[in-house]
């Protein structure tokens, strides 16, 4: 599943059009979804951010393989263009500082980015958002660093009051062709550590319900070490099991023997 | 949105997290010179990324950062039960780099850190202050402890250092071990007999499956020639052993390709060790799920995961009586459980 966070609806718009996505009305909070992709509006500022991404991480876990993108406009010093898109590598919040893994080779410019409480018309030395650090924080719950990126869009020179809900959906517009990329780039460096398909598993944990719960961890260990060296190898799982426990423990010595053999 | 081509995987080191106070550090000034494309993120101290909690270190393994950092407190540390200490009267290791740019499937490190990440410590004159008061008597300290510091010498120069530190302190021995085929350190230092090279070498097979990233064994064994032909102190590892189907024919041409290739009488000793690990070391190997020798039924005793005493046996009896018969048995090193 592709997890998909930003604070506007304007900024939603591009994307619902761009992936086709349809509204779902499953959580009190605005949420847009197709078979692969979940978007989530989780409003202006920290507070909202938390709680809307919280219930949608807490309703829908994600998996290993799963991604999350909080793709957003922001305000920037003078230096980065407007209209630019940034990929993030630093976030902070205060004195607190949060670091998303970036794994894979890509074209953007990277950023550092202050996640500030109130829309800034000071100058910063960095990007700023209201959402990001929030994000982080309440995704790093759910998904590896490795898992979450962070897309900003520049919008303005700290002038946040000439920023125009048309001009959010222009900007975003703009870059749905960067966010595939940055999906792909970021779906190339997932790992995924399951060993066993769903049925192998199922397969396994009935027949690890046969033997005592150390018993049952050495036959994992001895399934993960036979398919790890035999990938492609099937694994017979369909044992029939005997009444005594001895003859339950010779069965389990001879299946160890030889997965491991 | 299904992709099937993938993109390249980023150049080492596409990332340079550098401590503040470390900035100006001349060590910093020509690593961020080396790796001019890098991005560089300002960071106040290393563990806020080498430690952060969500890591994945088998997804970081293939794009590794550095991160550049002051090391505070102790450098140096008792060397552990794991290793031979040569019955030198003291024994340390020494920590000024954390993290490996290689990645075997049956390194502990994968264990002990909660990232793949490497940090490099530039302050390595501290870890000299440290180690001075204990010089008055013969001292070994292993400098590759915690990284291969060969397979990074272009970048940190840290090899050098201790090479030159060692040649100014009679009571001080080096233990460098590696897997480099890199040596060029060793080219622009005057050898000491109180510094010991010592390679892991591994059958190809293994280095193909378990040793990721590292250098073939012909470059290895390249590497040790010249070193022997500079008049360095070589001692050879076979160190840690894999137990694999076809064990006996993998060693057993691994013996003859080493001994064909370099000249017994140059070699120190020859050391042979089958894998071991901490059991807490092994639980994280397994969480990974990266590698079968991670899951393999071992035996446990005190703490200790080994292979079954009778494979474990079988292992060291049948390198032994191969290796006898190129080294005399004084110049063999076993690791063996203390039972």
């Amino acid at each position: 599943m592709i997890y998909l966070i930003t604070a506007l609806d304007a900024e939603a718009k591009p994307l619902c059009d761009h992936y086709r996505l349809k509204r779902d009305t499953s959580l009190p909070y605005t949420l847009y979804r197709n078979d692969e992709m979940t978007l989530l509006v989780g409003g202006i500022g920290k507070a909202n951010t938390m709680m809307a991404l919280s219930a949608l991480l807490g309703w829908r876990i994600p998996e290993a393989g799963d991604i999350l993108i909080n793709i957003g406009i922001c305000g920037a010093p003078s230096e980065y263009t407007i209209g630019e898109a940034l990929l993030i590598h630093q976030i902070f919040e205060g004195e607190r500082r949060y670091y998303p893994d970036v794994l894979y080779p890509h074209t953007l410019r990277e950023a550092a980015l202050r996640s500030i409480d109130s829309p800034q018309s000071m100058e910063c030395t960095h990007p700023v958002d209201m959402e990001s650090s929030a994000i982080f924080q309440a995704a790093s719950r759910f998904f590896k660093l490795h898992q979450m990126a962070f897309l900003k869009i520049v919008s303005d020179h700290f002038t946040p009051e000439s920023v125009t809900k048309e001009g959010a959906i222009d900007f975003v517009r703009s870059h749905v062709n960067t966010l595939d990329e940055l999906i792909r780039n970021l779906q190339s460096v997932q790992v995924d550590p399951s060993l066993f398909t769903a049925d192998e598993r199922r397969e396994i944990n009935a027949l690890k319900e046969h033997f005592t719960k150390s018993q049952g961890d050495a036959l994992e260990d001895a399934l993960s070490y036979c398919r790890l060296k035999n990938p492609k190898n099937s694994l017979k799982l369909d044992h029939v099991i005997p009444h005594s426990k001895r003859e339950r423990s010779q069965l389990l010595e001879t299946l160890i023997q030889a997965l491991t053999a | 949105m299904k992709h099937s081509s993938k993109p390249s995987p980023p150049k080492l080191f596409s990332h340079l997290y550098i401590e503040k106070g470390i900035l100006d550090h001349p060590q910093t000034r020509m690593i961020r010179a080396k790796f001019s494309d890098s991005q560089v993120i300002v960071i106040e101290h290393y563990k806020e990324v080498f430690n952060r909690s969500a890591q994945s270190f088998a997804a970081q393994s293939s794009a590794k950062k550095l991160i550049l950092a002051r090391k505070e407190g102790k450098f140096l540390h008792e060397g552990s039960q794991y290793s031979d200490g040569f019955d030198i009267g003291q024994f340390f290791y020494a920590s000024s780099v954390m993290g490996c740019l290689y990645d075997c499937d049956y390194c502990y490190l994968q264990g002990l850190y909660p990232s793949a990440n490497t940090v490099l410590f530039v302050n390595l004159e501290d870890a000299f202050d440290q180690l001075v008061p204990y010089l008055g008597e013969e001292t070994l300290v292993a400098t590759s402890y915690d990284t291969d510091t060969m397979a990074i010498e272009s970048l940190t120069h840290q090899t050098k250092s201790w090479l030159d530190f060692a040649a100014e302190h009679k009571n001080l021995y080096l233990e460098i071990r590696t897997k480099s085929a890199n040596i060029k350190a060793l080219k622009n230092n005057t050898p000491n007999d109180r510094v010991t090279l010592a390679w892991t070498l591994s059958p190809q097979e293994i280095i193909d499956r378990y040793e990721h990233a590292t250098p073939s064994l012909e470059k290895r064994l390249s590497a040790v020639r010249e070193a022997i032909a500079l008049g360095w102190k070589v001692r050879l590892c076979i160190d840690p052993v894999i137990y694999t189907e076809n064990f006996d024919s993998l060693y057993s041409k691994l013996i003859e390709r080493i001994f064909d290739s370099i000249d017994s009488d140059a070699i120190e000793h020859l050391t042979l060790g089958s894998f071991r690990m901490s059991q807490s070391h092994l639980r994280a190997l397994k969480k990974l799920r990266r590698s079968d020798v991670a899951f393999f039924p071992y035996t446990v005793k005190n703490e200790m995961a080994t292979y079954p005493e009778t494979i474990e046996s079988y292992i060291l009896e049948t390198l032994l009586a191969k290796a006898t018969r190129y080294l005399p048995q004084e110049r063999i090193r076993t690791w063996q459980r203390q039972s």
